[in-house]
């Protein structure tokens, strides 16, 4: 079996010493005083993550040392600080998971050992490599970035008060060149942060192997256009989404190879992910040549409008016989949110008999996305253009039971306000107002401005702690004015309305199943029970953290219990569990804590702050989690 | 004991803010509005090419009769950033401690200076009441 290849070492070498960097200066920084006070926290979260994705690549000695550190931390962290005589052992062990990752990157290990018996490197050193690399925090990259965009602001101010278009050709040139020279820099800024999808798929063989073995399948999974270049954030947000989708190909897609033969199809399945360029972004794609969705579904799917709707909406993969198709719905509605989140969309293609294709379309670069900048009452707002499908007059509008649609191309797409889908207050629309149809895969949205001002290439910037937990916003764009325009968020317009709308409303008498929070960091926890609590037939909301939750369950009443987990990054269970305590409206709402740590320090804090019931994950078994929803939900 | 103080003013009334906690001083340019932002936020503004939230002083205070606003002060309180918008800002000085203690969650006490009456900002206070969504 062959481990990971050199590439994705690299990655994981950047990334661990990248952390290890941080634990040493936090380390430091307790012993002098200078550290944030949830310094033991975030020396936790790193050693975590660098012990999991040792794990990953198969760096075994790697895994030991830091599950150590770990260890070592643990015990140091009673009684919340960590006393200035366990810095130093705490740091030399740093030290000995530096060593022992090995590689090109130990030079400040190597300065800093006085004979430590904690370890030698275990890994060869790897083979040196033609050009010699950088390594920097991306946040430098970012501000290089920021600059240059203001200073593409800046010229077009230039331009505009010189007015060049009057007289002077050869100043006009010089402009012309100057732009081509900034642009091209701005492209070089952008360049430092990708990083080829070749990086992430060195675990995909190995599981899709093990996965058919489980299964009793024979499945070949071949790759193509890996060099293709995406940036690192959205790397890192779509390598759990790929996994998943690997996963749905080979579980529901790929058939045994008995039912294959008698389909007339080779014993072994096939499953593609390739990869290409598309404009400004880039398609990933899993395909598979197994049964495709059902004829039934299809025949749902042409009639609801999309694919994508039918198999991500929750109701569907919890379809009382949970079949092999339903299954292909399970989790696909938080890819779908994900890919959303990093800008982009979902598609997908079937077949029936002949396979499935799922597409994931995304930004080349988070740094740069094209969008339509539209007006509304005076305020400029930005559409990422991937989600945009058409521009439309709005005119003579439809409308049943009080709503408002728009018919184009013979179906009636609803319509609304853009003002009130984000509830600004704000004067009716111009006399002559545009309708911009916004498609998040799940469904269409017109939604209602004044003016379109055109389409441009922007760079999406967050807009900060403070406000991350803004609904409707994926950030907020500069546009060529130095002016700033928020990006909407495609999946909040489109959702904002189909939570209103009146269908699921009709057949109020049925009482609806309870309706459960799920929330944790990681991805793969989030899904599991997910698909646990929906295969029990309750309604599953997720947040990432305590402050989305705390978005989510003022935004929500439906949601009538909370399964959180502890550590997580911005604000973590404990810390929600008190804020959900305190406020007066949610105080009775009943809270189940989920760690990973079986610590009676956690126990006690989630006791104090009021947890209804305590599940620890390593005793994780679904059974207990659902016996334990039930028993809060009838109290 | 005494700390360095940055003096702003918003209306008839005087604040000031620890300059531990105050990043720079900006003039105060177009604002683009954020509809459904927490209430308090005035809306986000580019600041050197960066996304930066800005906060209404004035209503965080319950000030009703505050000028317009022309400066930002940016202000930092654990990793959260964002400018605070007032009217003016008159200079750094020396202030003693708070003395008497002010009715707003947002004021940490006030001191008596040269016979005006100085409220200290409490920088952590005002995000926490923003990321809670309530301005008072």
């Amino acid at each position: 079996m062959t481990g990971p290849d050199a590439e994705v070492l690299d990655v994981f070498r950047a990334e661990a010493n990248e952390r290890l960097d941080r634990m040493t200066e936090l380390l430091i920084g307790i012993d002098d005083g200078s550290a944030p006070v949830d310094a033991i926290d975030l020396l936790f979260r790193d050693v975590h993550s660098v012990k999991g994705s040792a794990g990953m690549v198969g760096f075994d000695r790697t895994r030991t040392i830091a599950h150590e550190l770990e260890d070592q931390l643990s015990a140091a962290r009673a009684g919340d600080t960590l006393a200035s005589e366990l810095v130093e052992p705490l740091l030399r062990l740093t030290d000995a998971v530096r060593r022992s990752l090995g590689g090109g990157d130990d030079h400040d290990a190597t300065a800093t050992d006085p004979g430590q018996a904690a370890g030698e490197p275990a890994e060869p050193p790897t083979q040196t490599r033609g050009a010699p690399t950088i390594r920097m925090p991306a946040e430098k990259v970012d501000r290089l970035l920021d600059a240059v965009g203001e200073s593409v602001v800046q010229m077009r101010r230039l331009e505009h008060m010189l007015d060049l278009s009057a007289s002077d050709e050869n100043a006009a040139w010089e402009l012309g060149r100057e732009k081509a020279l900034l642009d091209g820099m701005q492209r070089a800024a952008i360049d430092m942060r990708t990083l080829p999808l070749a990086s992430i798929v060195g675990r995909y063989p190995r599981a899709v192997r093990e996965l058919a073995l489980a299964e009793r399948k024979e499945v070949v999974l071949e790759t193509s256009g890996m060099e293709t270049q995406l940036d690192r954030v959205i790397l890192e947000g779509i390598s759990e989404a790929i996994a998943h989708l690997l996963r749905n190909a080979v579980a529901h897609g790929i058939e045994s190879p008995e039912e294959r033969e008698r389909a007339g199809k080779q014993r072994c399945g096939r499953v593609v992910l390739r990869a290409e360029q598309r404009g400004s972004f880039v398609a990933v794609a899993v395909a598979d040549d197994g049964r495709g969705v059902d004829a039934d579904v299809v025949a749902r799917a042409d009639a609801a409008g999309s694919l994508v709707g039918v198999l991500c909406t929750a109701g569907f993969s919890t379809a009382a016989a949970v079949s092999e198709v339903a299954g292909r719905g399970v989790g696909l509605d938080a890819v779908k949110t994900h890919v959303e989140s990093l800008g982009g969309s979902i598609e997908i293609s079937t077949v029936p008999g002949a396979g499935t294709t799922t597409t994931l379309l995304l930004p080349y670069s988070v740094a740069l996305t094209r969008v339509l900048l539209i007006e509304r009452d005076g305020r400029r707002f930005a559409v990422p253009l991937a989600s945009v499908e058409e521009v439309a007059f709005v005119e003579n509008p439809l409308s049943l039971v009080g709503r408002q649609a728009l018919e184009l191309h013979g179906s009636a797409v609803p319509l609304a306000d853009l003002a009130a889908l984000l509830g600004a207050p704000s004067r009716a629309p111009g006399a002559r107002p545009r309708a911009v149809v916004v498609r998040s895969s799940e469904s269409r949205q017109a939604v209602v401005c004044d003016r379109i001002l055109g389409d441009q290439e922007v760079m999406v910037k967050s807009l900060g702690a403070l406000l991350a937990s803004t609904p409707g916003y994926l950030g907020a764009a500069i546009v060529d004015s130095g002016a700033i325009a928020p990006v909407l968020d495609p999946a909040f317009l489109t959702r904002r309305l189909g939570a209103t709308a009146p269908a699921p409303a009709a057949n109020g008498s049925e009482p609806q199943p309870p309706k459960l929070l799920v929330v944790d960091d990681q991805f793969t926890v989030r899904e599991l029970q997910r698909s646990i609590l929906e295969a029990a037939g309750y309604r599953v909301a997720t947040a990432r953290n305590g402050r989305e939750a705390c978005a989510a369950i003022a935004a929500d009443a439906e949601i009538g219990l909370v399964v959180t987990d502890v550590e997580m990054p911005e604000m973590d269970g404990i810390e929600l569990l008190r804020t959900i305590r305190e406020d007066p409206r949610r105080s009775a709402l009943p809270v189940v804590v989920l760690t990973s740590r079986a610590s009676e320090d956690d126990k006690l804090r989630g006791a104090e702050a009021g947890a209804d019931a305590y599940i620890v994950k390593d005793e994780f078994d679904q059974r207990a989690l659902l016996d334990t929803v039930e028993r809060l939900l009838v109290r | 004991v005494s700390d360095v103080h940055v003096r702003v003013h918003i209306g008839a009334e005087s604040y000031s803010l620890p300059i531990a906690s105050v990043r720079e001083i900006a003039e105060l340019g177009d604002i683009a509005p954020l509809p459904g932002a927490p209430a308090g936020v005035l809306g986000v503004c580019n600041l050197h090419g960066r996304v930066l939230p800005v906060i209404g002083l004035a209503g965080m205070l319950g000030i009703g009769h505050a000028d317009h606003p022309t400066r930002i002060v940016i202000a930092e309180d654990g990793g959260r950033v964002a400018g605070l918008a007032v009217d003016s800002v008159s200079g750094v000085e020396l202030l003693s401690a708070s003395s008497e203690d002010v009715d707003s969650p947002h004021v940490n006490g006030s001191v008596l200076v040269d016979g005006v009456l100085v409220g200290t900002i409490d920088v952590g206070a005002v995000f926490e009441s923003i990321e809670r969504g309530s301005a008072r």
